[in-house]
């Protein structure tokens, strides 16, 4: 596909490679533990790190290592580790820093772009970093210097689409997706080159007329099905055995109005998996068909393997914005559970792949509808630990008022507008064999919207709604460390060893702490 | 008809582009409130010429969908949509509009007031906080009084505390409000170590730390473990009542609550 991009001239500077530093793109198949190396930490999604050095024995004495200011930036970006270099994101801007002392290395500001503005994080492929910004550009900056290299835009910003998405790397692929719900815009995700910048292929979330069932999901005596939706708001997972790409796919448009659209709506609300180098579909599972409340479901579709019901299976599991929890055979995307973690009164039942039925009295309309099980957790991402095998979310149980705005066939945008009252925020570890909660971190606020970590010193790390940075027993969940940031914690916390010493980074509003055993 | 909205996302499409080369931020609309004179005068030129294929409000028919179209929204005062315009898409079916500059920029302006228009209509915007009374009033005042005396007349009054409650609320707060009220603070009776007790405003109960603001004005804190804290929570209540509300009763307590003018 034809794309305007522009070189800077620093390409001479990369012809000549060396992979002892930077990141060689082979090593996210099985990164060691001093690197936290994707926005995940692996392929997998499962954010937990094999790092036992804190444990639950040792937590309570957890100690500040360094902070890192940004001077005012708000953080929402996952910071990336690479040969003792972290990579801290937000808008336009890029802050290299010691991992081991939080001193600034160098601090990439984009050229001619505002400050401000939120990002989920940068990806590494040898040495170049990649981001994607709110103007909805994707940037290639030289990690050593941070320099940008090129920039190539991606999407419509006058179309209210935006970027923010860390892209995932597979071998020498920039994998991409683009966000947006304001104005209808259609979702889909691109392959890039990361030396050109060069678009290999692009995946669209609203089908073609020769995909018959996707395409008679969609009405066609308007254009609603081309207009949008599907977008591709946060990094998917890669299974490299199966050679299968698993990402998310946003709500479908007008958001709130189910009428202007009868049908399923493929591929919005789903988890597709795709083959990374053709960009084709190879299988989907849609969580939320037909949906009428803006239940996106990117959340990160999180790779295991293990037994289930006796059985040896790869699996998938997805604590959904929607209130249900999936587990699926991610070779075939046939659900194994589906089970809700939130109370939720829109689901009339599952059809037989698994898949919810929307009951259509919880729609939106003009004088309102009480809707539970959104957003039954969001975007900040779970956590699976293999030792306990749960999967570690944080949720909130509320009551929706839905309301349609604009009803009509010729319906655009949101159409509806929404209140969630009420809201109980927790923690909840959900048994990947059962779907059932095994516990809720019930103290008060504990949970809430924060991304998760848990490592294999059995402990699970997270923030809660007071913005205390907390540390659970992975298997009992009682709070082991606590610490009052002063902030919100925007992402995850992510971990790393260096020179024998565990780190473990929060990033809350514009800080980066970094937190570690006293040191000897 | 397809061929044509394929057609049209091409010709938009090179305009992303061309646009795209800039590589700058992107500019927001609206900043300056369009002129509301200029706006109507393009309402009507719009409904006149255009609105047989693009419909009134601009959303497309037979004609190119104008509200999500790239080429309208990087359009300023007419300059995009003003070839198109004057010299039309014949091979697409679209003929010539001999209209002057002027009211192709008045145009422009309509179709940049119904863009704010239906971006707008999300739960970020200021629209639709006039949603009418009427649209949700759709129970009765009888069985909304039935439920009001049943289960809320023992902390609430209609004659008191909710005399004229419908004047203070515009539609949806009044419904939002009733099904949970915000902002109403929580109160704490804390007793010391020593058995004195402090009562006051709740501020934080993590779990770690109690914090109040007493009654005698002073902040107090103190580690959780360190005292009995009992919590008196006003909207425990409609917590409860949160729960069990069927819509049919939204709505019946709204329409009764309407009436409290």
């Amino acid at each position: 596909m034809k794309r305007v991009f522009f070189l800077v001239a620093f390409t001479c500077l990369f012809a000549t490679w060396v992979p002892a530093q930077g990141l060689d793109p082979a090593k996210l198949l099985k990164p060691s533990t001093d690197i936290w190396p994707t926005f995940n930490g692996d392929y997998s999604g499962r954010r937990y790190s094999t790092l036992a050095q804190i444990s639950r024995q040792n937590v309570g004495s957890l100690t500040l290592a360094w902070a890192f200011q940004t001077h005012g930036r708000g953080l929402e970006s996952m910071p990336i580790e690479v040969n003792g270099i972290l990579y801290i994101s937000a808008g336009n801007e890029i802050w290299a820093v010691d991992a081991r002392t939080g001193r600034q290395i160098w601090h990439f500001a984009r050229p001619g772009a505002p400050t401000g503005g939120s990002n989920k994080g940068v990806a590494m492929w040898k040495d170049r970093l990649f981001m994607t910004t709110p103007d909805a550009q994707l940037l290639c900056v030289d990690a050593r210097a941070g320099k940008l290299i090129w920039q190539i835009q991606v999407d419509d910003p006058t179309l209210k689409a935006f970027g923010g998405v860390a892209p995932l790397v597979i071998r020498d692929h920039i994998i991409i997706g683009t966000s947006g719900d304001t104005a209808d815009l259609p979702g889909f995700l691109e392959s890039v080159d990361p030396m050109t910048g060069k678009v290999e292929w692009r995946w669209d979330a609203m089908p073609k007329k020769d995909d018959t069932i996707a395409w008679n999901s969609w009405p066609h005596d308007t254009n609603v099905g081309s207009r949008g939706g599907g977008m591709t708001w946060l990094t998917g997972t890669y299974d490299p055995a199966l050679n299968l790409l698993y990402w998310g796919t946003g709500n479908p448009h007008p958001v709130e109005n189910g009428d202007a659209r009868p049908g399923a709506n493929l591929y919005t609300c789903a988890i597709v998996a795709l083959n990374p180098d053709t960009g084709k579909l190879v299988w989907y599972f849609q969580s939320s068909p037909h949906d009428t409340h803006d239940w996106d479901t990117v959340m990160t579709p999180v790779l295991f393997d293990g037994t289930f019901k006796g059985k040896p299976r790869k699996m998938l599991a997805q604590a959904n914005k929607n209130g249900l929890f999936f587990v699926l055979d991610r070779t075939n995307g046939k659900a194994l559970i589906s089970e809700a973690f939130v109370p939720a009164n829109w689901v009339k039942g599952y059809d037989d792949r698994g898949q919810p039925i929307p009951d259509s009295d919880r729609e939106p309309k003009p004088d309102g509808v009480l809707v539970t099980g959104g957003v039954g957790t969001n975007w900040q991402a779970p956590s699976y630990d293999p030792d306990t095998g749960l999967f570690y979310v944080n949720s909130r149980e509320t009551m929706g008022v839905f309301y349609l705005t604009m009803p009509g066939k010729s319906a655009e945008g949101w159409a509806g507008r929404d209140f969630f009252l009420g809201s109980k925020s927790m923690l909840k570890a959900i048994d990947v064999q059962t779907g059932k909660v095994r516990w809720t971190a019930d103290t008060e606020g504990r949970g809430g919207q924060s991304g998760i970590l848990s490592t294999a010193g059995h402990l699970v790390f997270t923030a809660d709604m007071s913005q205390n940075l907390v540390a659970l027993d992975a298997v009992t969940g009682e709070v082991l460390w606590h610490m009052y940031a002063g902030g919100s914690l925007g992402t995850g916390p992510m971990t790393y060893e260096l020179d024998g010493r565990q780190y473990v980074v929060y990033d809350a509003d514009g800080v980066a702490f970094a937190f570690a055993l006293p040191s000897r | 008809m397809k061929k044509f909205a394929l057609v049209a996302g091409l010709v938009l499409g090179a305009v992303f582009l061309l646009s795209a080369q800039e590589g700058a931020a992107p500019t927001p609309r609206g900043q300056a409130a369009p002129n509301p004179a200029a706006v109507e005068r393009g309402r009507v030129l719009f409904k006149t010429n255009c609105a047989a294929c693009h419909a009134e409000d601009a959303t497309g028919g037979r004609g190119a969908d104008l509200i999500r179209s790239a080429l309208v929204r990087h359009d300023k005062n007419g300059d995009q949509i003003g070839p198109v315009v004057t010299n039309g898409r014949v091979d697409k079916g679209m003929p010539p509009f001999p209209l002057s500059e002027t009211q192709i920029q008045d145009i422009a302006v309509f179709l940049q007031a119904q863009i704010t228009l239906f971006d707008l209509h999300t739960r970020f915007g200021p629209y639709p906080n006039d949603i009418p009374a009427e649209r949700l009033a759709t129970g009765t005042a009888e069985a909304g009084k039935a439920y009001f005396e049943s289960r809320c007349s023992g902390c609430h009054s209609p004659t008191g505390d909710l005399a004229g409650i419908a004047k203070k609320y515009n539609p949806p707060d009044l419904e939002v409000h009733f099904l949970y009220p915000s902002g109403v603070p929580t109160t704490a009776v804390v007793t010391l170590p020593s058995g004195e007790k402090l009562e006051g405003t709740l501020l934080l109960n993590d779990g770690f730390y109690v914090a109040i603001q007493g009654k005698d004005g002073w902040y107090h804190s103190w580690p959780a473990r360190s005292v009995k804290t009992e919590v008196h929570d006003p909207l425990a209540a409609h917590a409860e009542l949160l729960e069990k509300y069927t819509d049919a009763d939204m709505h019946n307590i709204f329409t009764y609550l309407e009436t409290l003018k």
